[in-house]
């Protein structure tokens, strides 16, 4: 009987390691976090990597909070708040110079908050959204792609990877001059909260 | 039209090649799916979901976090 449970085990665990070698999310996670860390960023590398290796680790585990989390998600009531709470931090937030501690604090508590909340939705609790086709899928692929690759040309023409360059700008270098004042960072916060808030409830 | 004038002209192809598909989606002509429906699909997985939330974690440290 033990011998049985103890084979039950060892092939669940076989199971959850082959389902995370395979993927491709949690790769890019790492790949990431590694590029990122190597780039002098070693916040961000600790982020992406840890949240690799908890997707890893518990691949496999049924979500328990997921119908809750979805409708607490979904509450007009909320919503309203929700705006309300996001206004206010974003123009807090905004006070902070960029990549200094206090600038990273207000980045993380609402990324950590986000990718929680989404953990908790996951997979149960939600209709299936319709296949996609093939000519979509290409079409949305393509736009995503070649922007991402226009990126890395211009990235690397830089004169460093550090160092933006006005002739060869990648989108950060266009965003510097909105983000150097209060009131940019402060409208660029409250859209990227939207936006997060937007794929929570997606 | 100097380097930098052609990558912003570039850049803002991207857009509107996303809002002419976006738009193209909701006249309901060809296979194209918003990209709320491309998000909805790919969030349907675990894996997919904490991607794209890490994602989109890592787009505020980039712009903010040291």
């Amino acid at each position: 009987m033990a011998r049985g449970a103890g084979r039950h085990d060892e092939m669940r665990e076989t199971r959850r390691l082959n389902s995370a070698v395979h993927d491709p999310v949690i790769l890019v996670l790492l790949l990431a976090g590694i590029f990122d860390g190597l780039s002098g960023n070693p916040v961000h590398a600790v982020l992406l990597i840890g949240v690799a290796l908890v997707l890893g680790v518990r691949i496999d585990e049924p979500s328990t909070h997921a119908q809750e989390a979805h409708l607490w998600s979904r509450s007009v009531k909320t919503t309203w708040v929700a705006i309300g709470i996001a206004v206010v931090y974003a123009v807090a937030a905004g006070s902070f110079e960029r990549y200094t501690w206090p600038a990273t604090a207000v980045v993380v508590l609402p990324g950590l908050l986000g990718v929680t909340v989404a953990w908790h939705e996951a997979d149960v609790g939600r209709p299936a959204p319709k296949p996609i086709g093939r000519q979509g899928a290409i079409a949305w692929a393509s736009v995503f792609v070649t922007l991402g690759v226009w990126e890395l040309i211009n990235l690397l023409l830089q004169p460093s990877l550090a160092e933006g360059s006005y002739d060869h700008p990648t989108l950060s270098t266009l965003l510097e001059p909105l983000l150097a004042g209060h009131t940019g960072r402060s409208i660029a916060l409250l859209l990227w909260l939207a936006l997060g808030w937007y794929l929570v409830r997606r | 039209m100097n380097s930098h004038d052609a990558a912003i002209v570039v850049y803002s192809l991207f857009a509107l090649a996303g809002i002419a598909l976006e738009l193209l989606s909701r006249s309901g002509h060809g296979d194209i799916p918003s990209l709320g429906t491309v998000l909805s699909r790919v969030m349907h997985s675990r894996s997919g979901r904490i991607g794209v939330m890490a994602g989109w974690m890592w787009i505020g440290l980039h712009y903010f976090a040291r």
